[in-house]
């Protein structure tokens, strides 16, 4: 086809569509970014620096100075920092598999035959966990684990006769974000999961199932493989949450006790907002983008397979 | 003589017209022309500033002023402010803590006070008199390299608060005097049947760093940094001190590590724990019926005394006009600290649940003898150390090291030797940037 035909295929109308969204994803997106990879190159402490008005009217100049990667090298060199990552990580692989496993489960329940009801019910229900504000998960985990006055020490103290202290120690104040976030987002898992079920064709599964009974062979065999997609979706976007997970953890247990709940987000925001040192926050956003988009490009080659 | 007397009268008379214009001086004659303004300011879920807010109508009554207030949680107090100055925004009045002085007078963000009274002289009450605060607020909380900047607002000092019936059951008539006798007299006698002899607030974070940390560094002969500003935490004072620490978590309850302000009030005012140091601000809720059990039982004390002496937590918050504020605001944002500290409301301000910084209010006996935690406090307020936390500009940074170790240290996660020696070598690091070693800036605490 000639580069003519080829420009015709998309009208002009086309790019007014799409312009709005562009305009907003340039300004809510990509100029931050921009401006935070600028930033990470400087000597930013904000009680320090002052403005001294605009580039062309929309880049922010300060009087900050030029340092280039020593911010980058101090955060590979900063225990604190590969102490936090690696937590962070700890809490990925133990969060992940759980919610993929329970929302499977469900998802498998969801998806036989009969309680029609229920089944509405139940998928009504699980959004409500998701749905949930992030501040409001916070609280409600904050009161449950309280040790004196929280409902599951209650519980606990009627069934093992003790009442361990949830937040303040640091192994329980770790297991218990863990709930909290596999609780949130379990239901997501499960509804993704749910929904690639569906897509797995009728005459295939029904085909399956006269050849064995069992439900697991069905599942590794004739299931999974549709649900590829689902799982690479939710693999990538649970991924990139908990890396952002801040406001639960903040609110119940503020990166304590010690620092054994601090995740990559609070260390963050606490190198940026309370040492307000943000060419060094900068830095580490950048670094933690760059985690993201890796492990992204990871799961994409590995896991994900269109049948 | 004739011209003599004349020149006279006409002096007596010159004299008496300045006298009158003087004492004419009201609050609501120089606030005229600043009716209608509104001022924002930050507050904290505190009582002095509780007091502060049933004081207001008064205060907006007279001049039209309105004061329009946030509360914000201590913790997130200074991003706000910070984030406030930074970005040209409306704050009038800043809310001060000691630690915060030198950062924001440095960055330029507050005003002193010459400069607000050679700008707006007929809005300095001539009642002012800087002489009636105590020397030790006024300089630690309000002075920074000699200039003055805020008026002393929100006023503590660390203050021994105990169950005197608890102390009573186990055979003491009298607190603590030194720090030894709460551990190894005190202490056994009173952490029993689930009940212990102290508590100690540790979050990490400002309450870590200052209240947990600090408190066993300088009665132990301690400091954070030597004179030439080198970390000094490897010391045999400083480290007796941080490992005498260690040794009370045995009459403390578990957990401890996460007890802020609120828990450790709490554990004294239900009835679990026998003694807490905590700021003397928080007398009101432990004598209020309606949050505290031990009202009958409660009696205050200074801070027991280390080797070293006695040297209580010293803490408080200033209020300073604002640079970024306009003329207008500013006059009338200065309008409002000077009454709102002034002589006249400082004894309302005390009945509502404040704590004044001025020495004459702590003179009328009545006020002295409803409100036990009064001596006590004052007799703090003349022994404290002022450089109690630095307050430079880099004090905040360091905090964040501190909490962070110090919590580290008291869960086990670190020892007290490693911890301390982690902490030097980054707060070196923290001043080493901050150009403190090669004479760029004044060593200034």
């Amino acid at each position: 086809m000639s580069a003519d035909k080829i420009r015709k295929t998309y009208s002009t109308g086309a790019f007014f569509f799409i312009a709005p969204a562009v305009v907003v994803l340039l300004a809510v997106g990509i100029f931050p970014l921009l401006f935070a990879v600028g930033v990470s190159f400087h000597q930013f402490l904000l009680p320090k620096v002052h403005w001294h008005g605009n580039f062309l009217g929309i880049w922010p100049i300060y009087d900050a100075p030029l340092c280039w990667f020593q911010n980058y090298i101090s955060i590979f060199q900063d225990d604190s920092f590969r102490d936090s990552l690696s937590r962070t990580f700890l809490f990925l692989m133990i969060c992940l598999p759980c919610e993929l496993v329970l929302g499977l489960v469900i998802a498998l329940l969801l998806h036989k035959q009969g309680n029609e009801l229920l089944k509405k019910i139940c998928r009504v229900a699980l959004v409500i966990p998701m749905a949930t504000t992030f501040a409001v998960v916070g609280l409600m985990g904050r009161l449950m684990f309280d040790a004196n006055y929280g409902i599951l020490n209650y519980l606990w103290s009627l069934l093992f006769h003790s009442r361990p202290n949830w937040l303040a120690d640091p192994n329980l104040a770790f297991l218990s974000i863990s709930i909290m976030e596999v609780w949130q987002w379990t239901p997501f898992c499960a509804l993704v999961l749910f929904s690639s079920l569906t897509m797995v064709p009728l005459e295939i599964e029904e085909a399956a199932k006269l050849e064995t009974a069992k439900w697991w062979q069905i599942l590794w065999r004739v299931q999974l493989p549709f649900m590829l997609p689902g799982i690479t979706a939710i693999l990538i976007l649970r991924t990139a949450d908990i890396l952002k997970l801040f406001d639960v953890v903040y609110i119940m247990t503020k990166g304590g006790p010690g620092s054994a709940t601090e995740l990559i987000s609070v260390f963050v925001q606490r190198v940026g907002f309370r040492a307000f040192d943000q060419g060094v926050a900068s830095a580490q956003a950048i670094v933690l983008l760059i985690i993201a988009t890796l492990l992204s490009r990871f799961y994409i080659k590995f896991v994900y397979k269109e049948i | 003589m004739k011209k003599l007397l004349c020149t006279f009268c006409a002096g007596v008379a010159f004299s008496c017209l300045g006298l009158s214009v003087a004492e004419a001086w009201s609050l609501e004659e120089a606030a005229k022309d600043y009716k209608g303004t509104e001022i924002k300011v930050i507050f904290l879920d505190r009582p002095g500033y509780r007091a502060t807010i049933k004081m207001l109508p008064e205060f907006e009554q007279k001049t039209g002023i309105k004061i329009s207030y946030e509360i914000v949680p201590y913790e997130s107090t200074r991003e706000k402010e910070v984030l406030d100055f930074s970005a040209q925004g409306d704050l009038s009045i800043a809310l001060v803590d000691l630690v915060w002085l030198g950062e924001f007078a440095e960055s330029g963000w507050i005003v002193p006070i010459d400069e607000l009274q050679k700008k707006f002289p007929n809005l300095t009450d001539p009642d002012l008199d800087l002489n009636d605060f105590f020397p030790l607020l006024l300089n630690a909380f309000g002075t920074w390299n000699n200039t003055v900047y805020g008026l002393p607002f929100d006023n503590y000092s660390g203050l021994l608060f105990y169950n005197k019936a608890m102390l009573k059951q186990a055979g003491f008539e009298k607190p603590p005097e030194t720090w030894d006798d709460l551990l190894n007299v005190y202490g056994p006698k009173l952490t029993k049947d689930g009940k212990y002899a102290y508590a100690l607030q540790s979050r990490r974070g400002e309450t870590q760093s200052c209240d947990s940390f600090m408190r066993f560094i300088w009665p132990w002969g301690g400091s954070l940094l030597d004179a030439k500003f080198k970390p000094n935490l490897m010391s045999a004072k400083d480290q007796e001190g941080l490992e005498f620490r260690q040794k009370l978590e045995k009459i403390m309850p578990p957990g401890i590590v996460d007890f802020d302000h609120n828990e450790a009030v709490n554990a004294l005012a239900q009835g679990q724990v026998a003694m807490i140091t905590e700021w003397s601000a928080f007398y009101s809720t432990l004598s209020d019926p309606k949050t505290s059990k031990i009202v009958n039982d409660l009696a205050v004390a200074p801070e027991p005394k280390g080797p070293a002496g006695r040297k209580p937590a010293l803490g408080g918050f200033s209020l300073a006009v604002t640079t970024q504020a306009d003329d207008k605001k500013k006059g009338a944002a200065w309008l409002f600290i000077e009454w709102v500290t002034s002589k006249a409301k400082a004894k309302e301000y005390v009945e509502n649940g404040g704590v004044s910084g001025r020495q004459s209010t702590y003179q009328d006996k009545d006020l002295v003898a409803k409100y036990p935690f009064v001596p006590p406090m004052v007799e703090s307020w003349q022994q404290g150390v002022p450089e109690f936390r630095p307050r430079f500009a880099e004090w905040p940074q360091l905090s964040e090291i501190i909490a962070e170790w110090g919590t580290k240290m008291m869960d086990g996660q670190s020892t007290v030797k490693q911890a301390s020696e982690e902490i030097d070598k980054r707060v070196e690091d923290v001043l080493k940037k901050a150009g403190y070693y090669d004479g760029k800036k004044p060593l200034a605490q």
